[in-house]
């Protein structure tokens, strides 16, 4: 305990870096996962294009298993090394589960729903923007939550392609078998993984719309 | 004429689900589309708002083209009811009573008068507004539904099964409250179903439907003293003569006699006297909007004395019932005299059984007559 006070208090500067680079590296490669993955989970989910979102459904399920150290060294293969390729590995890694939830929460909406909204009316984007995507946020809110957790723990392996962040950390102190390092890389991780976990519940509490809230 | 089908065909794939299909619909009438599943009633219905396009033919509404019609536009002005499901369950009563108007940027002031209007109309109370669907029950939420598609006043109603998903009991209540609503907005309303009662029930006119083409489209009467053949023989089932009884509504019978009516506090004995001299069994108390609060029934005791007895709950008509509703409701409370109200309980009169009998008679004859 004490180990780890002394080496808190005389590597702030690195420690607090490595906490940044750590967070800048999670927010980028989240921030992007979620725009290309709801994107694609809209586009998949079009009028007409409900067999390519069902084909995709099957694809991501599946692909939610394949490891994360494995999309790591992939992109190692093929990119290199630095913080681009890192971002890369943590986008294509958690956007399996933002486009599996944006994908089955919006094919999971009545078909006779939308019907509805179409007789009444409505735009195809209106019903996009209106009626689809609302009654969808729970679902995709509950990606985003599991892929953010993801990234924050894959950031950690990422650092062996160069991403940085308190992976640095952490096979630092292994190289120098010094445990107090392994336990305050970790320990942070862990914080942040918590802390964004409650933001985004927080966050999907405030956007799920009342009226899917309440029972009878 | 409000609108008119020409020549209208749809072809899904090599399916012929609409083949030929000519008529026209009256404006301020209901006409019920009927027939077995995949007979292409609900398409027919949809290429009316262009939710299918035909393959050839025209549609007309007005003596314009619905195909010249941009589709949105078409369809914010064509009311549309399907079943209960279609309404958004993240939106309250009031923003889904409110999408059109929002979608035609009605100024908010217009709208909650609007929403206000129609809730009153649909028998909903106010509060009802802050609800979400999903705390509501069946009923209330067709009810919605139908407050819904008449938001923006449209002169035209597309009905798909809207009370398919309803139990036996409410939905011949929704029926009664239906016809109330009809009564009062005149809409021309084409409401597909696949129940023969609620068709003869609600229907002005009735188009029979099978493997795409039109079968029989006559008044409701018409269809049923002259079935065109025994495909439409078969639909309309065996009891004829009972379902022609059903197409007569209480209100055709209401008397006004053999009865008295009463305040809520009025004197009793005077009350007595009044029934004596009449010759009424039955007073109806009312409060001052007319509104039914229940009776007094005048018993004579083994004793031979007479004495009043208050029910304030009284088995009633609606006076939109038809007469074999109205026979069975006599038939189980055992009386030979119930009393009629409106939707909003508003006392009318009464319904008395020899009346319905006569009609049964009458009804046998002309049956009878035809057959032999």
């Amino acid at each position: 305990m004490a180990k780890i006070l002394t080496y808190f208090l005389q590597n702030q500067a690195r420690i607090l870096t490595s906490t940044w680079e750590h967070f800048y590296l999670f927010a980028v490669s989240t921030f992007l996962s979620v725009v290309i993955g709801i994107f694609t989970g809209i586009f998949v989910t079009g009028e007409g294009r409900e067999r390519i979102g069902r084909i995709l459904l099957t694809i991501t399920g599946a692909a939610q298993a394949v490891p994360s150290m494995a999309v790591v060294a992939l992109v190692f293969i093929f990119v290199g090394i630095g913080f681009a390729p890192a971002v890369i590995a943590l986008v294509i890694y958690s956007l399996v589960p933002i486009i599996f939830n944006t994908t089955s929460g919006l094919l999971s909406i009545s078909p006779k729903l939308i019907e509805a909204a179409k007789g009444t009316g409505l735009t195809n984007l209106q019903i996009l923007w209106r009626i689809k995507l609302p009654i969808a946020v729970p679902v995709i809110m509950a990606g985003i939550r599991s892929a953010a957790t993801i990234n924050i723990g894959t950031a950690t392996v990422a650092a062996v392609i160069g991403g940085g962040g308190l992976g640095d950390l952490i096979y630092t102190g292994l190289k120098l078998q010094r445990t107090e390092i392994i336990i305050i890389g970790t320990f942070l991780a862990a914080f942040i993984a918590i802390l964004v976990d409650i933001l985004i519940a927080q966050a999907e509490k405030v956007i799920t719309p009342k009226g899917l809230k309440i029972s009878r | 004429m409000l609108i008119e089908l020409k020549n209208i065909t749809k072809k899904f794939d090599k399916q012929t689900a609409v083949k030929d299909l000519n008529m026209k619909i009256e404006k301020g009438s209901i006409t019920m589309f009927i027939g077995p599943s995949g007979c292409g009633k609900t398409t027919t219905l949809k290429m009316i708002n262009r939710l299918i396009e035909p393959t050839s033919g025209d549609i007309l509404i007005h003596g314009k083209s619905v195909v010249d019609m941009e589709a949105v536009k078409l369809r914010r002005s064509i009311g549309y009811v399907i079943q209960e499901i279609g309404l958004f369950p993240h939106f309250s009563v009031y923003e889904n009573i409110a999408v059109v108007p929002r979608l035609l940027n009605w100024e908010e002031k217009r709208i909650k008068e609007r929403v206000d209007e129609l809730l009153h109309l649909v028998t909903l109370d106010p509060s009802y507004a802050q609800k979400y669907p999903m705390q509501l029950s069946g009923g209330e939420q067709q009810r919605v539904g139908l407050a819904r598609a008449l938001a923006a006043d449209p002169e035209i109603l597309l009905m798909d099964e809207p009370f398919g998903a309803i139990d036996p009991i409410n939905r011949l209540k929704l029926h009664d409250s239906f016809l109330e609503i009809q009564e009062e907005i005149k809409k021309t309303i084409i409401f597909v179903t696949h129940d023969i009662n609620e068709a003869i029930k609600l229907g002005d006119k009735i188009a029979i439907m099978n493997k795409g083409t039109l079968v029989q489209y006559d008044e409701t009467d018409e269809i049923l003293h002259n079935p065109k053949n025994e495909f439409v023989e078969n639909l309309l089932g065996r009891d004829r003569s009972l379902k022609a009884l059903s197409l007569e509504k209480t209100k055709g019978f209401v008397t006004h006699e053999g009865y008295v009516i009463t305040g809520p506090n009025d004197d009793q004995g005077s009350l007595r006297e009044k029934m004596k001299k009449t010759r009424s069994e039955q007073a109806f108390i009312l409060d001052e909007n007319g509104r039914l609060l229940g009776r007094k029934i005048l018993v004579t005791k083994k004793t031979g004395k007479q004495e009043m007895i208050q029910d304030s709950n009284p088995v009633v008509v609606d006076r939109n019932n038809n007469l074999v509703e109205a026979l069975s409701k006599m038939l189980e409370s055992g009386e030979h005299q119930l009393p009629v109200v409106s939707g909003r309980g508003k006392f009318m009169g009464v319904i008395n059984l020899s009346h319905i009998f006569a009609e049964v008679t009458a009804a046998e004859a002309k049956n009878t007559i035809k057959g032999a």
